[in-house]
């Protein structure tokens, strides 16, 4: 297993942001899905070893981050996407890229050419050398895809990767993530539900800081089946199927 | 159309590719040569120093050491020495530790250093940037100041006196960002520590310049300079029990 938390938790103050969440993952697309401030960026955050846990247990590519020898191999065989993409405006795609390539501790002989490879992978060849403060948001977050692949990561962790992205653009991304779903564990936070059911084997839906439903895309379409949720798409009726039910269970309950 | 598409097409008219040429893998050298940039000669230093490319290129990243901060110190330490060479008050060494100061809190952090966040999660070690970073804004700034105190003839007595000091209120600037993880408060704080240190010299001493001209001060600022250091360390630590 690549990722293994045991009632991880996380609190800011006195607000809980992650509650006690337990969870497995090996090689798949992973798609973590909920409503704003349910706890995904946080769970993104420490899996990504920005953040550090409160409480419970977490390791990563079979190795704990809490100490400095493995937490620097985890993040050698790690690429992360964060929800706001800070970047330097007057380096080229080519440079940033390069430059958390660089960070990533990867040989240097092999930068050229994995850089050149992760630019093509998110189509942004013919901008290779053009200046990040020209493009636009959408090529901007294709940027940060490809800093976080470069290193041909062994755990992907992506945080709204899609925003921003034209139709056509995650098209093409669903069927990279695939790809690197083949061989790695990627985790893709989202609220978008049509990128959970193009891309990912596996969805867990987070509210309240908890994991309230986990399974596969079908088992989640099959929660809203005759529950007469809100929803456009089979998805997102299971998606808001098992929300009210977690919420009124948390009513029940206080 | 991509630019291998475009790199394949040109060569057409030549006839088809032999079968066992991977054209993709062809562009993807050649991007890879054409795209390349070159480390200009700093971070070349840099790298053979520090042993790390990735290090190097964030040290040659450093906010406060771009040149747009190294134009704005030149200019104020030469304000410094202008005033110092009017006035007979060592403007210069009063300056130098407030401007290392907000190099050094500026020089890494979340607001300042727009790919802070992504660094974090990098495996050449966020708090081996900071510190590197902190040394070279700190050395850089303490170069320009005594370039700054040598002009001013007047300054000349207390050209080494201020640098004890001065680190003491990098480390103090320093200490409180990384604590707050606000460079904003981060150079506040350094500012306003000495300020008060020179308020302080002249209710004491009736004159400014006793915070640097002082021996006896030197043991209690290398003192608090090594105690934000030691907070500085325990802030940046491996957080225990993540597993």
């Amino acid at each position: 297993m690549n990722v293994e938390l045991t009632e991880l938790t996380r609190k800011f103050g006195h607000t809980q942001a992650v509650a006690g969440v337990t969870l497995q993952a090996g090689a798949g697309v992973f798609g973590l899905l909920g409503p704003n401030g349910a706890g995904k960026t946080s769970l993104l955050r420490m899996m990504a070893t920005v953040l550090p846990p409160t409480s419970g247990t977490l390791r990563l590519l079979g190795r704990d981050p809490g100490g400095y020898g493995p937490r620097r191999e985890i993040r050698r065989r790690l690429g992360y996407l964060p929800q706001n993409l800070g970047y330097y405006p007057g380096f080229t795609v080519y440079d940033f890229v390069e430059y958390f390539a660089l960070l990533k501790d990867m040989p240097p002989g092999q930068v050229p050419s994995a850089v050149a490879t992760a630019i093509e992978q998110v189509g942004l060849g013919d901008k290779a050398r053009i200046k990040l403060r020209t493009l636009s948001g959408g090529m901007l977050r294709r940027v940060g895809i490809a800093q976080a692949i470069v290193n041909q990561p062994e755990l992907l962790l992506l945080d709204e990767p899609t925003a921003g992205l034209d139709p056509e653009q995650r098209v093409a991304f669903r069927a990279l993530l695939r790809e690197f779903g083949e061989r790695a564990t990627v985790i893709v936070s989202t609220h978008l539900v049509e990128d959970v059911a193009a891309a990912c084997s596996e969805v867990t839906l987070m509210d309240s800081g908890a994991i309230v439903f986990h399974g596969t895309p079908d088992e989640l379409i099959a929660q809203g089946e005759g529950s007469g949720a809100a929803g456009d798409a089979p998805l997102e009726r299971g998606y808001s199927a098992i929300l009210a039910a977690a919420r009124s269970g948390v009513a029940a309950r206080s | 159309m991509t630019c291998g598409d475009d790199l394949t097409g040109g060569y057409r008219d030549a006839g088809p590719a032999p079968d066992d040429v991977d054209l993709d893998r062809v562009w993807l050298g050649v991007a890879a040569q054409v795209w390349r940039r070159q480390p200009g000669p700093a971070e070349r230093m840099a790298g053979r120093l520090l042993r790390s490319p990735g290090l190097a290129r964030a040290l040659v990243t450093t906010p406060s050491l771009l040149l747009g901060w190294v134009i704005a110190t030149v200019v104020i330490l030469l304000a410094g020495v202008g005033f110092t060479l009017g006035t007979g008050t060592p403007w210069v060494a009063l300056l130098a530790p407030g401007i290392a100061a907000a190099g050094i809190a500026y020089a890494y952090g979340p607001g300042i250093d727009p790919a802070w966040e992504l660094s974090q999660s990098m495996a050449v070690s966020d708090r081996m940037v900071l510190l590197v970073r902190a040394l070279a804004v700190f050395g850089l700034n303490a170069a320009l100041g005594l370039a700054a105190s040598a002009a001013s003839g007047a300054a000349a007595a207390v050209t080494f006196g201020w640098l004890v000091p001065m680190t003491a209120v990098c480390a103090l600037a320093l200490a409180v960002a990384t604590v707050t993880r606000s460079p904003n408060v981060g150079v506040a704080a350094g500012s306003a520590g000495w300020v008060i240190a020179l308020l302080a010299s002249q209710a004491a001493e009736g004159r400014f310049t006793a915070a640097i001209t002082d021996s006896f001060l030197v043991l209690p600022y290398l003192a608090f300079a090594a105690g934000c250091g030691a907070v500085v360390l325990f802030a940046t630590r491996i957080p225990r029990g993540s597993s």
